[in-house]
């Protein structure tokens, strides 16, 4: 009883409402003059302005995908893709006004700054409110801030690689992203920097029939090293609101950044998120996924290995519940000699959810003795959901070692028939099963952040079985 | 013709990944098609029987539109096999394709019977160098209790282009096992489809295919389970030299109802060559919770080790890689169980790695 009271708790965290109450809204749409509108509010310079305008030309040519979930809801007249809320960037808690606080401390922002990170950035609708990092890292040269300020006081660093990693043309929710972007951080860790505590950014979509399109670039400087994490949530409406956020890596010779995501986005939500990194000699990218919330996800995150003995590890989990349609998975280009990958995919559909594994592994004709090995598992826990798997393999040099497997199938009879023989009832054994199967995720996070996924998880089983 | 795509699969992925459909280009396909006569057809017995009434046909896949109406409109060889022998069966029929009979396009219905047991085995080949056209659509249906085991060779030269149709019908209890040697063509195109709607159905396909200079082969093959304990075993053995082409596209797709099914896809390319290209969609899709699927697929050169202990006997290196493609092949080809047919293939398979 106590835990079921526990559990209700917790899901009201992610499903805090406040008021809509912004200090200026967009109309909704998508036009040449809203997007002029955007960069005018935002006061950009010349080069984001045109970045914007060509943007917005790219997605009035490009089509939307032939292929995935159903996104012909998305309606973009019914968004608003611009919304400032009633503050500025702040760099103390105690100034950011009370309800947005309120909502980051209960979702346990502020206490992680406190025992488990280095640096803090919280994103409330379409502006960063709260920035905040560690002396120690400023002054080891560090830079860690808000978009907006990156492209203000480093401009020179963020055009060289601004949407040059996603080129605007990448597909359509790209260059819808690159017309309205707006917030998200910006680091930089200068070389052989290690930064050995995490830095978190948290997105949190408040405002009702609206988008957040945050931009995220991190450069990872040559011998330097990084854990970033990046979390995000947003309280349930009736109409659908839009995620089409754009996260730019760049792994430097030698460099190591660890990226992890616990994504809790609200079931009215489209995710049509687009992560992708750029991986020099011998550097190494490793992603860490948790997708759990939106009503349809469209997540591939993709490592571009193009310096010899670069590495990428994906560990990634889908949980779909009713309604949730989640198409995620991971894309690697494999570019020079020496290179390696190796992908572990989980998946959960329950009450007629719908979990899908798409991936791309290309192995090109420059990568000789590269590497790779590709595992996914899905999880079924009742006979009316939906788990796919479509993965693309494609070797193009004969110098590799490629290996791909796929399991599919339900929770074993015979291992919840062992664990009932030893008095556990069959609701916790199928529990502790599901957490069993997303173990090798949960021990990639840290501490903290496997505690918030395991409750996640234990909040989705929550009446799912037994 | 060049616009067309063909051998699409069941459901698409981003079209940058260049593999939901292929488009063919500067294919010449013919305009008249000649009865074809040069087809050696063993003895058949009494419990086999073969004539030419083929229905028009319609298919839930197959390669595409154009060759499904070709097949209707134009086909120039029909066999009608009707399989009531309850004893184990087995009928050749050999297309010889060449100068004189250069275009085949054949409508094949395969019809085993309640608790019949057959092998029936088509073989496609080129005795001269002619660039010849052939376009099958076999269909076959295993009734209550059946084995059918369907054996298809394709031996045309690299100058030809081969494209071939299949879709299965399987019932209660019924097995079909299907071996493809896929050697031929400068294009080869396979869509391959099973229904495989009774309880306790059965369906097994093993391919072999090697290709060399600029082959291109396109396999596309697709299991639907919808019986109770049903099951499919995909098992896919290639090798690419030269600048050899492979797309591989396999769904195992268990449906609602199909519970306690079982599904399993193993697919292995082994590259000769740097400039080789392998391509591989293995798909899983499961609408049913009571089921058991697993794909596999690798592509990689053959391991050095392997190649060295081979040569440290004695071998040369060519000789040491054919012996290693054979044996891969091996687990394949043992199950044909006419010797002459085995003996050609294994030669084919040297001629083609030398």
């Amino acid at each position: 009883m106590a835990k079921s009271k526990l559990e209700e708790i917790n899901r009201n965290i992610y499903d805090i409402k406040n008021k809509d109450d912004y200090e200026y809204k967009i109309k909704k749409g998508l036009t040449k003059e809203i997007v002029e509108e955007i960069s005018k509010q935002k006061s950009d310079p010349e080069w984001m302005k045109e970045l914007r305008l060509k943007a917005l030309e790219t997605y009035n040519k490009l089509k939307l995908p032939t292929w995935g979930p159903d996104i012909s809801e998305l309606n973009m007249d019914e968004i608003a893709t611009y919304v400032r809320p009633k503050t500025k960037l702040n760099s103390s808690w105690e100034d950011v006004p009370e309800d947005i606080k309120n909502t980051f401390d209960k979702l346990g922002i502020p206490e992680a700054e406190k025992s488990s990170l280095a640096g803090v950035g919280a994103q409330y609708d379409s502006e960063v409110v709260y920035h905040s990092m560690k002396e120690e890292l400023l002054s080891q040269g560090v830079i860690y801030t808000d978009m907006e300020t990156a492209v203000r006081e480093y401009p020179e660093l963020v055009k060289k690689h601004f949407m040059k990693c996603v080129p605007v043309n990448d597909h359509k929710f790209v260059a819808l992203h690159g017309a309205v972007w707006s917030g998200g951080s910006f680091v930089y860790v200068p070389k052989g920097v290690k930064v050995d505590i995490p830095l978190q950014s948290y997105f949190r979509l408040n405002s009702p029939e609206s988008g957040q399109f945050e931009h995220t670039l991190i450069i990872v400087d040559e011998g330097a090293s990084l854990h970033f994490i990046e979390g995000c949530s947003a309280p349930k409406y009736n109409k659908v609101n839009l995620h089409a956020g754009c996260v730019e890596l760049y792994v430097k010779k030698n460099a190591y950044l660890r990226y992890s995501t616990i994504e809790n986005w609200s079931k009215n939500m489209l995710n049509l998120n687009t992560k992708k990194a750029i991986v020099d000699e011998g550097g190494q990218v490793d992603w860490v996924s948790g997708s759990f919330g939106s009503k349809i996800s469209m997540l591939y995150p993709m490592s571009i290995l193009n310096g010899k003995n670069a590495k990428t590890e994906y560990t990634g989990i889908s949980f779909a519940g009713g309604g949730q349609n989640l198409d995620n998975g991971f894309k690697v280009v494999h570019n020079a000699p020496n290179t390696s990958s190796v992908v572990n995919a989980k998946s959960i559909s329950k009450n007629g959810g719908k979990c899908t594994y798409r991936s791309l592994v290309k192995i090109t004709e420059n990568a000789k003795n590269s590497k790779s090995s590709v595992s996914c598992e899905s999880l079924m826990l009742d006979d009316f959901s939906i788990s796919d798997t479509i993965p693309v393999n494609d070797i193009q040099t004969d110098e590799v070692e490629f290996s791909h497997e796929a399991k599919i199938g339900k929770i074993s009879d015979k291992t919840i028939f062992y664990l009932m023989s030893r008095g556990i009832s069959e609701e916790d054994a199928k529990a502790m099963i599901v957490r069993g199967f997303a173990y090798p995720i949960s021990k990639e996070l840290p501490v903290e952040y496997a505690v918030e996924m395991n409750n996640l998880i234990n909040l989705e089983l929550e009446g799912a079985i037994g | 013709m060049n616009d067309i795509n063909i051998n699409e699969t069941p459901i698409r992925t981003a079209r940058n990944f260049n593999i939901n459909n292929m488009k063919l280009e500067n294919i010449k396909i013919p305009n008249k098609f000649n009865k074809f006569e040069n087809v050696e057809i063993s003895d058949i017995g009494t419990k086999i029987t073969i004539d030419s009434n083929v229905k028009k046909t319609t298919l839930k896949y197959g390669l595409g539109e154009f060759f499904i109406d070709q097949a209707n409109s134009s086909s120039n060889y029909n066999a009608n096999i009707v399989v009531d022998s309850k004893t184990s069966k087995e009928i050749e029929m050999n297309f010889k394709l060449n100068t004189c009979n250069q275009n085949l396009v054949d409508n094949i219905e395969i019809t085993a019977n309640e608790s019949t047991k057959s092998t029936i085995i088509l073989k496609y080949e080129t005795t001269d160098e002619v660039e010849a056209y052939h376009n099958a659509v076999i269909k076959a249906k295993a009734g209550k209790d059946a084995v059918l085991n369907i054996i298809i060779v394709n031996l045309t030269n690299k100058k030809s282009n081969n494209f071939v149709s299949i879709e299965n019908i399987l019932e209660d209890n019924s097995k079909i096992n299907y071996c493809i040697v896929d050697f031929g063509g400068k294009n080869s195109i396979t869509n391959y489809y099973s229904n495989i709607m009774g309880e306790n159905a059965d369906n097994k396909l093993d391919t072999i295919y090697i290709g060399t200079d600029n082959q291109v082969f396109d396999l596309n093959y697709i299991g639907e389970l919808y019986g109770r304990k049903s099951n499919i075993d995909i098992e896919v053995q290639g090798a690419l030299g030269d600048h050899a082409k492979k797309h591989f596209k396999g769904t195992i797709d268990f449906k609602k109802g199909c519970k306690k099914a079982s599904g399993n896809e193993n697919e292995n390319c082994i590259l000769l060559s740097d400039t080789a290209k392998s391509i591989a969609l293995p798909m899983l899709l499961c609408s049913e919770e009571d089921v058991e699927g697993n794909h596999s697929s690798s592509a990689g050169k053959i391991g050095e080790k392997e190649l060295f202990y081979i040569m440290s006997r004695g071998f040369e290196k060519k000789e040491a890689m054919k012996l290693m493609v054979r044996a891969k092949f091996n687990k394949i080809l043992k199950d044909i169980k006419n010797e002459d047919l085995r003996e050609q293939i294994l030669k084919e398979i040297d001629k083609k790695l030398d």
